[in-house]
């Protein structure tokens, strides 16, 4: 599978100045207007809840964007620095051997998941077969080291909590892989997602290196600010006292626990401290919550749906949470 | 949206996250720890920002590229609202809404921080998370009979003062609360107020009942400014 062709961004002459209001007014406008009306949208966030969402959202966006910077940056380098042949040689020619080399390889991108939207994208534009880009798309937030030493750190009572986790999140991204070499479909991921950037010629390795991160980033970036504002607003008002009462019921926990970690769309690297929070349910619906939560979220639905289009998104989500729930759960009865 | 607004809201958004990595308002979202990498994400998004300027001005060509194109370009205006957040509002740190709504009060790992004997001395100051951890986890009572210095923010709930205090291990959406019931006189102090409380745990007050809120016969009360860092790790 190589990439469906080369898009050219079609420059457009524009006709004779004229007097048009373009976004860069717009944002001019925005800027005046939140500065007339600073004090009276302070006052209007006064209240206990919004000041709570308002500083988780701010917070989950201050948290994510250097992981973001960071994914651009792998992202832009591999656009100038790596020339599609190299990927091509470095895995197996065989898509469905491919898929498992990838999720090892996710070891490698120590981020959390707003870091690996935007290389996966990028080795797909690369001529990367689908399946094995999403396969590094989600193993890498799951599996890399920092993840798993906070995981061990966080359930320092229960160390195969650790092992559990990466073969669960292991085996969600290579079922995934495989699912996509089988049923996948070009078709659902949106052309512009497969384009390749306007012409390089003539332009330093560089000022592609940095034309690419910039692109990726202003892309990436809004989809982000989405899926936090989403977070934020679950976070603060969806109740969870509730949960602690769920005890024994294993199979409601193991529900409960994988839409909860949808919604909260917590950083892999910090969602084991809070998974061991949840001290009155066993282990098994907190491995799912673990296993769930870099695999899918609403930041990541965002971001996945900015990087790829949304009709990929509505399919990938889904069968990915189903998937990543039933990897966690034979993970967990084996292991734990 | 034009090339030239995409560099602008660059700049903006790289200007708040350096803009809370230097006043040391990041601590309110986030940990101590990523203060490198926050500081390295706002320069790089200035930096490729003003690439892209200057290069577009050397060459001329930015009114031309710069066309209003491809959908996926309008969620871009989205990254002005972390910046409007920043400048305008600077959203205050979490408080005791989080508290009070928390199902996970107190819950503290069996073997962290556990090691280790009490400093001497006759006032001991210590994190919120130590003392709560060992009231919970420590069954040789090396707390009893022994003076401490908390530091939190007044609670009052269901009729009782709480001193409380929230943990984060990444950044302010994964808080945990902790708190202790106070014993004895509140001066007349607002709720949130921050203060530094003195004095002893009551033995074996911790249980999984109260959800291992511990209780603290209080000898004084010192109202604080809320310290630099809020949150504890």
């Amino acid at each position: 599978m190589t990439i469906t062709g080369e898009i050219r961004s079609s420059k457009r002459r524009s006709g004779p100045p004229r007097l048009k209001i373009t976004s860069l007014e717009v944002l001019c406008g925005i800027l005046v207007l939140a500065l007339l009306f600073q004090s009276r949208l302070v006052d209007l966030l006064d209240v206990p809840k919004l000041r709570t969402a308002s500083t988780v959202f701010v917070a989950i966006c201050v948290q994510a964007m250097p992981f973001l910077v960071l994914g651009v940056l792998i992202s832009g380098a591999i656009a100038a620095f790596v020339p599609a042949s190299a990927l091509r040689r470095l895995l197996p020619s065989k898509t469905a051997l491919a898929v498992p080399v990838a999720g090892v390889a996710g070891i490698a991108l120590p981020g959390c998941e707003c870091a690996s939207v935007p290389v996966a994208r990028r080795l797909m534009q690369q001529g990367v077969a689908p399946a094995v880009a999403l396969t590094f798309l989600l193993a890498a937030p799951a599996v890399n080291p920092i993840v798993l030493v906070s995981t061990a750190v966080a359930f320092n009572d229960a160390p195969m909590m650790v092992v559990a986790r990466f073969v669960g999140s292991l085996l969600t991204a290579m079922v995934m892989g495989w699912l996509w070499v089988r049923f996948g479909k070009m078709e659902w991921i949106a052309e512009r997602a497969l384009a390749r950037m306007a012409d390089h010629t003539g332009r330093s390795k560089w000022a592609v290196f940095a034309e690419s991160s910039r692109h990726d980033l202003v892309d990436a970036g809004g989809f982000l600010v989405l899926g936090g504002l989403f977070a934020a607003v679950f976070k603060t008002f969806v109740p969870t006292a509730w949960m602690q009462t769920l005890g024994g019921q294993i199979v409601l926990g193991v529900i409960v626990m994988a839409f909860l970690a949808v919604i909260l769309a917590l950083c892999s690297e910090a969602d084991a401290f809070v998974a061991v929070a949840f001290s009155a349910l066993p282990l098994l619906p907190r491995l799912v919550f673990l296993v769930v939560g870099p695999a899918v979220d609403v930041k990541l639905i965002a971001l996945q749906a900015g990087a790829f289009g949304k009709s990929f998104a509505f399919r990938f989500a889904p069968a990915t949470f189903v998937v990543a729930i039933l990897c966690a759960v034979v993970s967990g009865v084996v292991l734990l | 949206m034009r090339r030239e607004t995409q560099n602008i809201l660059l700049v903006l958004l790289g200007g708040a996250l350096l803009k809370i990595s230097f006043s040391g308002l990041y601590l309110r979202y986030v940990q101590k720890s990523l203060l490198p990498l926050l500081i390295a994400a706002g320069v790089i998004m200035i930096g490729l920002a003003l690439f892209a300027i200057i290069g577009d001005i050397r060459r001329g060509k930015a009114a031309e590229d710069g066309h209003e194109h491809s959908h996926s370009s309008r969620s871009t205006w989205l990254m002005l609202l972390p910046v409007l957040a920043v400048f305008l509002i600077s959203p205050p740190a979490l408080g005791g809404d989080v508290v009070n709504s928390a199902a996970d009060t107190n819950q503290t790992q069996r073997s962290r921080n556990l090691l280790g004997e009490l400093p001497s001395g006759d006032v001991i100051p210590l994190s919120m998370t130590e003392f709560v951890t060992r009231t919970a986890w420590d069954e040789s009572g090396t707390l009893d009979g022994r003076r401490v210095k908390l530091t939190g923010f007044l609670l009052r709930a269901d009729g009782e003062t709480y001193v409380a205090r929230l943990a984060i291990s990444c950044c302010a959406a994964d808080a945990r609360p902790l708190k202790v019931k106070v014993i004895g006189d509140v001066p007349a102090l607002p709720d949130e107020q921050w203060v530094e409380v003195t004095g002893q745990v009551v033995p074996k007050s911790a249980n999984e009942k109260n959800s291992w809120v511990p209780s603290f016969t209080v000898e004084s009360f010192t109202p604080v400014a809320e310290p630099v860092e809020p949150y504890e790790s």
